[in-house]
């Protein structure tokens, strides 16, 4: 392993307008700095031709993460969103990305580490080989993690997975002294602007040219990986829990829309972007009542808990409105329904 | 043309003239006066484009305006441009005037309000005027801002709430915030984000003398440039920080910066078109106030820790950023990694990312830095 020359990297390197955008610090095999003993490893690589076919026939280009680790070779076989990362609060993570191509990093999102482990290159480096992000995750919640390299394109290329921490006592409690649930469900809500995925270019834009990143028109819709054409009966997005279960709802904007959900059972929200709510005095859980659309931006999550008082079909709607006009996407139809049933 | 103004910004700006980035323009006993002129101004990629932009007697773009509650406020308002304006603090009804003539002057004379962010604004033909660049903040400090324990806080004190109290007396006082409580009247510790867009078809279709219809701006909108305070990317932080660097406006006022405990109030506003979601790294934020459709400030009963957080256009909400170690670090302070730490804050809603269709990460995007810990 290479000593650490800092100067080489964005924390003690001169930052040019270069070193901000086009040509960033990038590191092979950067040495870990403060490494301690891990209590777990995760390993990311990347797959970038993992095509997807929508509803209509159109094959739809897609970047992922992949998990060289996992005991089944499906686990390790490329997906949509990238493979779940979850850990136990307190455990000291190893997070280690091996890019296979191209220069990536990996930002764990509402993780709070040190610098060089927060995986944005411009204020430390981009990993053209190997480097390992370490952390300890404080607080138990819903996260994700997502490239954080020319990020306006590789986050919608599908350059992201959830990131999970439970707490000490396992899945099935949200957090050490919150409620505790039987059914969990990821709902991980996202669009594509199909055009964008034509480009297979890894730095499109960076140095300069126009590549229409500032003009985004999504012209498909996905719940936790689910066209929205499947989303009321794909079992990915349908929840299913019997009556007297507690039901706990992961959900995460990974759109670039504003997003809108309306629940026709009423939650509470007990989490918000993985910081639990009631714990200090100036806050406390936020009841969603059934019926009224609350908004989330891009990269919000909300861990809300349900608990149904009767058997039934409750309708879910999100609906991704545009970032200026507010309208809905796709000329009204950037909309995803799915089901809460209650049996 | 010759005679606009002609605005360069970041490293290259030294010994022009105008200056774009907002200024601090307190100490001025509630008195302020303003021009509305038009100006070339230079984009991050170099490319000039048509705006109108709020100067004051320094010359400074958009001058942050900072009064104390109760105090009687004076701005005078020239307009200088060729075509007629006005001027509004959406949250102060009296602070307006419906139209300025060109080469005309207005006053509006009120009282300051409740501590808070405000955005003024050139609310004719709204939204274009304001969208070509017509805006500034306008912040209000509290006549009596502490708890009734002594912290200082950014609120009056007639608005607290019980979760206000209990967050400002927890700093510097807790278990969880060792270090310092907030600091009043500190520009280190208190900073500036107006967000906006630049359009730059719609304003060189106004600048050729097109009367563009105002309800046909928001449908046709097509950002290009986004920006902090009139800077984007690269120039929307101080890459060099010694004990020069000023604070008080330009980047300086962007950027918050010091050491561990120094918690630091963020004045979060949008002046342009598209719905942010601002995202922190390093620390969440709290989230203290934000404006409601009328434009008065609700201050939070229930306070919020975010790492990201919806940002409507028009929308105003002042955030405490803790100044907390890194929570998630397992070594602190650390050994091997040296200071300062230096965490991004970014919109995710990523086409703000942009500049002219590419050239990420040249848009809406600063970052902060912790010098070192206790």
């Amino acid at each position: 392993m290479q000593a650490a020359d800092w100067t080489k990297t964005g924390v003690q390197g001169e930052v040019t307008y270069a070193t901000f955008g086009c040509n960033p610090f990038q590191e092979s095999n950067f040495p870990t700095p403060d490494r301690v003993k891990p209590d777990v490893n995760v390993e990311r690589q990347m797959e970038v031709s993992y095509d997807i076919t929508a509803p209509d026939g159109k094959k739809i280009r897609l970047w992922t993460f992949t998990d060289p680790l996992a005991r089944t070779e499906a686990g390790r076989a490329p997906m949509y969103p990238s493979p779940t990362m979850r850990f136990r609060q307190g455990q000291i993570v190893h997070s280690t990305l091996e890019p296979k191509k191209n220069a990536h990093t990996i930002h764990h999102h509402g993780i709070e580490p040190t610098t060089v482990n927060d995986g944005v290159g411009h204020v430390s480096f981009e990993v053209n080989a190997r480097y390992t992000y370490q952390f300890q995750p404080t607080r138990a919640g819903t996260f994700f993690y997502h490239c954080h390299r020319n990020t306006v394109k590789h986050f919608e290329m599908g350059m992201f997975g959830m990131l999970i921490v439970d707490p000490p006592e396992g899945p099935g409690t949200l957090f050490s002294g919150g409620p505790k649930y039987d059914v969990e469900k990821i709902w991980c809500l996202d669009d594509m602007d199909s055009r964008w995925h034509d480009n297979p270019n890894h730095d499109a834009g960076l140095c300069g040219e126009d590549v229409g990143l500032n003009i985004f028109r999504p012209d498909y819709f996905f719940l936790s990986g689910v066209f929205n054409n499947r989303t009321t009966t794909d079992p990915r997005a349908v929840i299913n829990a019997k009556l007297g279960e507690t039901i706990l709802i992961r959900l995460l904007n990974a759109s670039y829309s504003v997003l809108e959900t309306t629940m026709a059972l009423p939650g509470t929200c007990h989490i918000m972007d993985g910081c639990a709510l009631g714990i200090e005095p100036w806050n406390a859980p936020l009841p969603l009542p059934a019926n009224r659309p609350f908004i989330m931006s891009t990269a919000q999550r909300r861990d809300i808990i349900i608990r149904p008082t009767a058997r039934g079909t409750f309708p879910v709607r999100f609906r991704f409105l545009d970032w200026i006009t507010g309208q809905v996407q796709h000329n009204g139809r950037g909309i995803v329904d799915t089901r809460i049933i209650v049996s | 043309m010759d005679r606009r103004k002609f605005m360069k910004v970041g490293a290259a700006a030294a010994g022009v003239a105008a200056f774009p980035a907002m200024a601090s323009a307190q100490t001025t006993g509630g008195m302020f006066d303003l021009t509305i002129e038009a100006v070339d101004s230079e984009m991050i990629d170099g490319v000039f484009v048509f705006s109108l932009m709020f100067f004051d007697r320094s010359e400074e773009g958009r001058p942050i305006l900072e009064v104390t509650e109760g105090e009687v406020v004076t701005i005078n308002v020239t307009n200088l441009d060729t075509r007629p304006h006005g001027f509004g603090i959406p949250g102060i009804p009296a602070a307006s005037v419906a139209s300025i003539p060109p080469g005309g002057k207005a006053t509006v004379r009120f009282t300051a309000p409740i501590a808070g962010s405000y955005l003024y604004i050139d609310p004719t033909l709204a939204p274009l005027n304001r969208i070509l660049g017509l805006y500034g903040a306008f912040i209000v400090h509290p006549a009596l801002g502490t708890t009734a324990s002594g912290s200082p806080t950014p609120l009056s004190r007639a608005t607290h709430t019980p979760a206000i109290t209990a967050l400002f007396d927890a700093l510097g006082n807790s278990e969880r915030f060792p270090g310092n409580k907030w600091v009043p009247h500190d520009v280190e510790r208190d900073k500036v984000w107006v967000f906006s867009q630049v359009d730059p078809l719609i304003a060189e279709r106004v600048d050729a003398g097109e009367a563009v219809p105002p309800a046909s701006v928001v449908p046709s909108f097509v950002p290009r440039y986004f920006m902090i305070n009139g800077l984007s990317g690269y120039d929307a932080a101080p890459h060099k920080v010694d004990a020069t660097t000023d604070w008080s406006k330009g980047a300086g006022r962007i950027m918050p910066h010091g050491r561990q405990g120094q918690p630091t109030v963020i004045r979060n506003m949008n002046a342009g078109l598209c719905s942010h979601s601002p995202h922190i790294h390093g620390n969440h934020v709290f989230k203290l106030t934000e404006s409601l459709p009328s434009g008065a400030i609700s201050v939070a009963t229930s306070i919020y820790e975010l790492d990201s957080w919806p940002l409507p256009p028009l929308s105003r909400q002042d955030l405490l950023l803790p100044f907390e170690r890194p929570r998630d670090a397992p070594v602190w302070p650390p050994k091997d990694e040296p200071f300062p730490m230096r965490y991004v804050m970014h919109c995710h809603t990523e086409m703000s990312q942009t500049a002219a269709g590419g050239n990420y990460p040249q848009g809406l995007v600063t970052h902060w830095e912790m010098t070192a810990s206790l």
